[in-house]
């Protein structure tokens, strides 16, 4: 069964008669399955506002949120602030994080568009091929990410690999982490959580394997690095990670030297 | 086949073909820029080698070959940064390597040194610490003390015992740490330590550099 609730702002309750006028729209976080399908069926264009975007400085968001917040939302809001959307559709629900609604409020306050948040509680899943395949994590990272514009299933069917070691937790904001892990990393957490389409799918978000040396990692200041410290110290052989806007070179250095320390010959 | 620990105080440097001689430890300002190393670790070895051992890397090394035990705390106290390992049934258990938080943290304790004129060797250790987060915020701490009419001495001892069991809690608070770093010559620092400590000295990573150049077959 699925369920979705889409939850109406107090300015946006027609955006369903307003969307013949949306050629342009920014999503944040995974809006439910409906909402892509909908956009996807009116071929309606999707940016991804979690993602680097634009190249303005990130001080520019420090006029709508502290500077000590959450990286993803700080791009986010110099996403939405940069760009010429005609909506956008963020997400609030147990698959995003409070800081979102929080951010929802504001960006609805400073934009001249309708901003509709909803609550992705979609439980249908769509499996994670990816996050389980043997290429570069960073191709993966890509991938997943697109992959959340469209409503279809991804069709490629790719084979799965033994993993080698693990990467637990949300996209980075930086990717540059993500080239220093083998090709055979295998993806936990709630980039699963995206891949298969049901990002409140708190069982599939806790999941690790303990057989396998894994990374947790968390973005500063988000209320993820609680969990991601925790389950760190429930597995065996873990580095927990929190990074802030760029990974630094001592962030680097541990990943490094964890994947170096804990390898394991791939079969 | 000269190899080098690239510290941002001190530069260590081992002739492997020479394995008798001693390490020679020169100031990093007075290391000449032209100088090259086979392999290289530390703050600032990338610049003098083309193969570069990352620190926590040579540092679990160097732990591996000096420490006979299958379950250790390892921590290493640097000019700028604090690093540790934890190896339990020899197998990688964690690690951590703080280098903005603990920035300066060795740096300050010898400018201290330096500045009051003191000498660490003679100073008793207090019986409480300050809170400090880093070198640079427990300097304010010394300076409020001293104003406070607390002796200079009694004031520094404090920040190098906070800054001990700063450290102490990084490593995860361990029941035995061995230490690694130049902070082991330090009487004061060492017995700051609110647990056993087995000082290694400051030559850790030039061991483990050096296993490093044998597996990868610099040195046979």
């Amino acid at each position: 069964m699925q369920t979705t609730s889409i939850i109406i702002s107090r300015r946006t309750e027609n955006w369903q008669a307003l969307s013949s006028k949306f050629n342009k729209v920014g999503i944040v976080g995974l809006p439910p399955l409906a909402v892509i399908r909908f956009l996807n069926d009116r071929q309606i264009e999707i940016h991804d506002l979690d993602a680097l975007l634009v190249t303005e400085d990130m001080d520019n968001a420090s006029a709508y949120l502290p500077k000590v917040y959450c990286a993803i939302l700080r791009t986010v809001v110099l996403n939405a602030i940069s760009l010429r959307l005609d909506a956008i559709f963020i997400d609030v629900g147990p698959g995003k994080c409070d800081s979102a609604f929080h951010v929802a409020e504001i960006l609805a306050d400073t934009l001249p568009i309708p901003v509709i948040r909803t609550e992705n509680l979609d439980n249908q899943g769509f499996g994670y091929p990816i996050c389980l395949s043997n290429m570069a994590l960073t191709q993966k990272f890509l991938d997943i990410v697109e992959g959340v514009k469209s409503a279809d299933p991804r069709p490629a069917i790719l084979p799965t690999c033994e993993p080698t070691a693990g990467y637990w937790g949300v996209p980075p904001r930086d990717f540059s982490i993500l080239s220093l892990f083998p090709d055979s990393t295998h993806i936990y957490g709630w980039t699963r959580c995206m891949e298969n389409k049901t990002p409140g799918a708190g069982d599939l978000e806790y999941h690790y394997n303990p057989d396998v040396p894994t990374v947790f990692f968390a973005q500063s200041f988000c209320a993820k690095t609680a969990l991601a410290r925790h389950l760190a110290r429930l597995h065996p052989q873990a580095l927990y990670l929190d990074v802030d806007v760029t990974a630094g070179s001592s962030a680097k250095a541990k990943i490094q030297a964890f994947l170096s320390l804990t390898e394991k010959r791939s079969c | 086949m000269l190899i080098g620990d690239f510290g941002t105080s001190y530069c260590k440097f081992l002739d492997l073909e020479n394995p008798s001689a001693a390490p020679d430890i020169i100031p990093t300002a007075a290391v000449p820029d032209n100088t090259r190393v086979a392999m290289a670790t530390g703050h600032n070895g990338k610049r003098f080698s083309d193969h570069y051992v990352n620190e926590l890397i040579a540092l679990a090394r160097g732990g591996q070959q000096l420490i006979r035990e299958k379950n250790f705390v390892l921590l290493d106290c640097g000019s700028r940064d604090i690093k540790f390992i934890s190896y339990q049934n020899n197998r990688l258990k964690d690690m951590g390597w703080n280098a903005e938080c603990g920035a300066s943290m060795g740096f300050t304790i010898e400018l201290l040194e330096r500045y009051y004129n003191l000498d660490y060797c003679r100073l008793p250790v207090p019986d409480r610490p300050f809170s400090v987060t880093c070198g640079v915020l427990g300097m304010s701490s010394i300076f409020d003390a001293v104003v406070s009419g607390v002796a200079v001495e009694e004031a520094v001892a404090r920040f190098v015992k906070g800054i001990a069991v700063n450290a102490f809690r990084f490593a995860g608070a361990p029941e035995v740490l061995f230490l690694s770093g130049g902070l082991c010559d330090n009487p004061l620092f060492v017995q700051s330590f609110p647990c056993r400590v087995i000082p290694l000295g400051r030559f850790v990573l030039l061991s483990g550099l050096a296993e490093e150049a044998k597996g990868q077959g610099f040195f046979m």
